[in-house]
């Protein structure tokens, strides 16, 4: 029995289409090492000039599990008052640095007019920075990281920013946060993150391509904690939503939601594929 | 919402359902945005170079205009003229394109020969920072006792740890290899297992790649309808 591979396709994004357009969402699963990323972020000690960095290296080809990670992360931060320094190895998240805070902080204020999250206080965008492991290791070695950034992307010196004006030392970045799909990027932070009585708490963004070889530095101690793809996120999220019920992201259950009707889709697909060639595999035989 | 904003969306969507037009078959609709998408990809990078890199690092300390001139004669800060060292490794890069000519081509291989050099130090070292804590955590305890109880869960998880660990790296150990040793014998089991772990990344790629699925479909079903439709003033 054949039949255009075309159906199958059509049937996939009818069963992704369903939750989304009549907008019904499941509660996400439980994520231990998503909840271990949480009290990481949540017992992050800071003092002033403290700061947190976040390398949001994706673009649009992994938006969709990378974006919603670094939102929830920020958004932890953010809560906390934590001023983020958001940096990026990979051209194509130029846009993203952008984005993707101004929206978080967009949904704060608007949640709490009373407060404020804005740019150059909540965070700063040190845009993007060519060289890999050679930037990074210079970056830990500089014993002044606001200087040695130079400018942020609107141009202006990072001195300018008081909140990011005495980053003295690696000492000062209390939390290293990595959101990729690139396991090449993730390895370079693992790599050169560091230096003599250094190793920074460390949390990281993956995609389900990249999950196996994350889980090997949670096992091994080098990650504080993880985000594993859309599951990962969602439960983060839920997380948040215990702690600020009024922070909503029903958005990312809808998505997580949609994610288990494929997966679900897929596996009836793959049993009755199965059952179909073993019943023609017997009728030949019979024959 | 912005014009551009509305722009940009109305554009991705087309584009979205251009990429997504070759699970009908091969078109040129897809090809056109195919090729389009390559070319941003490739061209972003030299501009953000230059533009967050090069010209804010490299060449204004270098030529001092990060200093301000007060209106009293003083400056904020003094010029280092150390800053033109970075001249030297310019020049280095730039001998990379010497490979375009035939006469000087023998120039780009002092740089490939520095980068060669500097990049395999750099692994060297990387490797080691990376791989080093890895194999002292594969270290296990096989039997667990904490506070003042045996682990049963831990000790399980701890031991199918370090059998998978051994029979997977025997399966990649052909020094020896003399048929009808223990070690030959028990060789094949970590095929199974090494089976086992490509399942899973298979199953998470395509988990990943349905991200993406439900990802544009909400960008399609929501942002990019919504825009049409603000558009068309409702008519579409």
């Amino acid at each position: 029995m054949r039949f255009s591979h075309r159906y199958v396709y059509l049937l996939m994004i009818a069963v992704v289409a369903i939750p989304i357009v009549f907008g019904f969402s499941t509660k996400p699963a439980r994520m231990i090492s998503a909840e271990r990323m949480y009290s990481v972020v949540e017992n992050v000690s800071i003092v002033e000039g403290d700061i947190a960095l976040v390398w949001l290296d994706f673009g649009p080809n992994t938006i969709a599990e990378n974006g919603a990670q670094a939102e929830v992360l920020l958004e932890h931060l953010f809560r906390r008052r934590i001023p983020v320094l958001l940096l990026s190895q990979y051209p194509l998240s130029e846009g993203l640095l952008k984005t993707i805070p101004r929206k978080v902080a967009d949904k704060l204020n608007i949640e709490m007019p009373e407060q404020e999250w804005k740019y150059g206080e909540s965070w700063i965008n040190g845009g993007y920075k060519p060289g890999s492991g050679n930037y990074i290791q210079s970056l830990v070695a500089s014993t002044d990281i606001s200087t040695f950034l130079g400018r942020d992307v609107l141009g202006m010196p990072i001195e300018h920013y008081p909140a990011f004006a005495k980053i003295t030392g690696v000492e000062k970045i209390k939390l290293v946060g990595e959101i990729t799909g690139l396991t090449g990027v993730f390895d370079t932070i693992i790599q050169f993150f560091q230096k003599k009585g250094y190793r920074p708490t460390f949390v990281h963004g993956c995609t389900s391509i990249t999950i196996p070889e994350a889980y090997i530095f949670l096992d091994s101690k080098q990650l504080h904690g993880l985000l594993e793809g859309i599951a990962g996120a969602a439960w983060y999220g839920e997380l948040l939503q215990r702690s600020f019920p009024q922070s909503s992201h029903k958005n990312l259950l809808l998505t997580n939601t949609a994610l288990g009707a494929a997966q679900i889709a897929i596996i009836l697909l793959i049993v009755a594929g199965n059952v179909v060639s073993l019943y023609s595999w017997s009728k030949r035989r019979r024959d | 919402m912005a014009q551009s904003e509305l722009l940009s969306i109305i554009l991705g969507g087309i584009g979205t359902i251009a990429i997504f037009s070759f699970l009908i078959k091969e078109n040129y609709f897809y090809r056109i945005f195919e090729h389009m998408f390559i070319g941003v990809a490739a061209g972003i990078g030299p501009i953000l170079v230059l533009r967050d890199f090069l010209w804010p690092q490299i060449v204004e300390p270098m030529l001092g205009y990060t200093i301000t001139a007060y209106p009293d004669g003083t400056f904020s800060a003094e010029y280092q003229p150390l800053y033109f060292l970075y001249v030297f490794p310019m020049i280095l890069g730039m001998l990379y394109y010497s490979m375009y000519s035939r006469k000087h081509a023998w120039l780009s291989k002092i740089a490939i020969g520095v980068s060669l050099g500097a990049s395999g130090a750099l692994a060297i070292r990387g490797f080691f920072a990376e791989v080093i804590p890895q194999i002292a955590s594969s270290f296990k305890p096989i039997l667990v006792w904490r506070d003042g109880g045996f682990q049963a869960v831990e000790s399980v998880n701890n031991l199918l740890f370090v059998a998978i660990l051994f029979l997977v790296l025997n399966y990649f150990f052909f020094t020896l290899g003399r048929t009808g040793s223990v070690q030959s014998r028990t060789a094949s089991w970590g095929r199974p297992l090494l089976m086992v772990c490509f399942g899973a990344f298979f199953g998470s790629t395509v988990m990943a790649r349905l991200a993406l699925l439900v990802e544009r479909v909400q960008f399609i079903s929501r942002d990019w309808i919504s825009a049409i439709i603000n558009v068309t003033g409702g008519t579409f």
